[in-house]
């Protein structure tokens, strides 16, 4: 008999979480961050949602946040106009970048050499973290307040999204633009996956997906409500999404179907992300909470047992759905 | 009705009386080689570690020592934007991210209890 979906729950939080994003995988496993409106950015186990700590330095709304892929540094952005860099072990502050405007995205290249910033003031900087205290190259262009900014291509290209309706692929070495695409609604969410050069883009109930080189479009699907964010399987097999209704979406990827659809949340779902060995995925909300929902319900994986029928379990976990 | 899947435990969330990131974890010590390191060094490095040490020692004795006898007393604070103000000093919180006072005299009035920011703060003096 099919079992059912049980959401791993991870509360501290006390306002509506943004953005999250997951580590590559480490020999310390995998890790995931929390932007959060109430400022304080939290690390947590990725497989389990345990708590690790806390980066404590922001002076307001935390409206982006990233892990380098060995979980070795951590970078936020918030509405205090600065975007932070910080230790990812000790959780300690490394350096403030101040900025003219909030600031809503920072990413790393892979190499973790240099951090992507972009907000509010629509102007895409380029910071070399060996050379903190150097001007930051700048891209100009968006004509609006950019809400995400990614490295692509091997870090030779950048994807930006705004609020002016367009996305827009950047050289980084000539800050040009190579490529652009607009929409007739603002894009709510980015997703860059460099295995396959896809690009996942939500707009109203649609998720799309891009070539990210020639942004010539794949597919779109739609959803039964307004999306705000969706992420692609590692094997490219299922996406889900989550948005307005407080749902979470599980798609299969080639017939577009809906698979699955889980309540839970308490509030709109505002980022969702697949872990890198896919096993799970994890969505934030305005209710304040992550929640960490299997790929395979019923598998034994981090918290989640599978328990063969008849035998005495000594915990079980009901969820209200 | 459909059996839920198990779980082991809850997540476990924050730790109301710090900020994390446990210095016991085998993350922490296989990632943080601090300047004071346990694991053996050549001769001449183990005696500057623990000269380091020592200063490092006494520096952050003497700081606390401040913080004790700070306690109850008026302190002038210099922060940012060239705001200086004066207050009661009760103490301050574990990571020194917060010192308690009462008793803030601002330029728009008196605040009975207050937090200031210290990070927020360029320096502080007061009378022994």
């Amino acid at each position: 008999m099919a079992m059912r979906q049980t959401p791993l729950t991870c509360s501290g939080h006390t306002r509506p979480v943004v953005d999250l994003a997951f580590s590559g995988i480490t020999p310390y496993g995998y890790f995931l961050i929390s932007a959060c409106k109430d400022g304080k950015p939290m690390l947590r186990q990725g497989d389990t949602g345990d708590w690790i700590g806390t980066f404590l330095g922001h002076k307001g709304a935390v409206w982006g946040a990233t892990l380098n892929n060995e979980a070795t540094k951590a970078a936020t952005a918030a509405a205090d106009f600065t975007a932070k860099v910080w230790d990812a072990v000790t959780g300690d502050e490394v350096l403030t970048l101040a900025h003219k405007h909030i600031v809503k995205s920072v990413n790393f290249t892979q190499d973790s050499s240099c951090l992507l910033t972009g907000g509010n003031d629509k102007i895409i900087r380029i910071y070399d973290l060996n050379k903190p205290e150097a001007e930051p190259q700048e891209i100009t262009g968006h004509t609006s307040a950019i809400k995400k900014a990614l490295w692509c291509n091997n870090d030779t290209q950048i994807l930006s999204a705004a609020d002016d309706k367009t996305v827009r692929l950047w050289d980084r070495n000539s800050t040009e633009v190579v490529k652009q695409l607009s929409f007739d609604m603002s894009v709510s969410s980015m997703e860059y996956i460099p295995d396959g050069e896809v690009l996942v883009i939500t707009y109203g109930k649609t998720i799309a997906f891009y070539n990210a080189l020639s942004l010539d479009m794949i597919k779109t699907v739609d959803a039964p409500a307004s999306i705000h964010s969706a992420s692609l399987h590692p094997d490219k097999d299922f996406f889900v999404a989550g948005g307005d209704d407080f749902k979470l979406y599980k798609f299969d990827y080639g017939t577009k179907e809906e698979l699955e659809s889980y309540k839970g949340h308490f509030g709109p779902v505002h980022c969702v992300r697949f872990s890198p060995d896919g096993e799970l995925y994890a969505s934030g909300s305005e209710d304040g909470t992550l929640r960490l929902w299997q790929t395979a319900v019923g598998k034994t994986y981090g918290l989640w047992k599978c328990v063969l029928p008849d035998k005495c379990v000594p915990f079980q976990i009901m969820s209200n759905q | 009705m459909r059996p839920h899947v198990s779980v082991l435990r809850l997540p476990r969330g924050p730790d109301p009386n710090g900020r994390g990131f446990d210095p016991n974890s085998p993350r922490f010590i296989a990632l943080c080689p601090t300047t004071i390191s346990a694991s053996t060094e050549t001769g001449t490095d183990s005696v500057q570690m623990r000269e380091e040490q020592r200063a490092r020692s006494v520096l952050r004795e003497s700081f606390l020592r401040t913080l004790i006898a700070m306690t109850n007393k008026q302190v002038q604070f210099h922060m940012y934007e060239r705001v200086k103000v004066e207050a009661k000093f009760g103490a301050s919180d574990i990571d020194v991210l917060n010192f308690q006072v009462s008793e803030l005299h601002t330029p728009i009035g008196v605040q009975k209890e207050a937090l200031l920011r210290c990070q927020d703060v360029i320096s502080y003096s007061f009378d022994l």
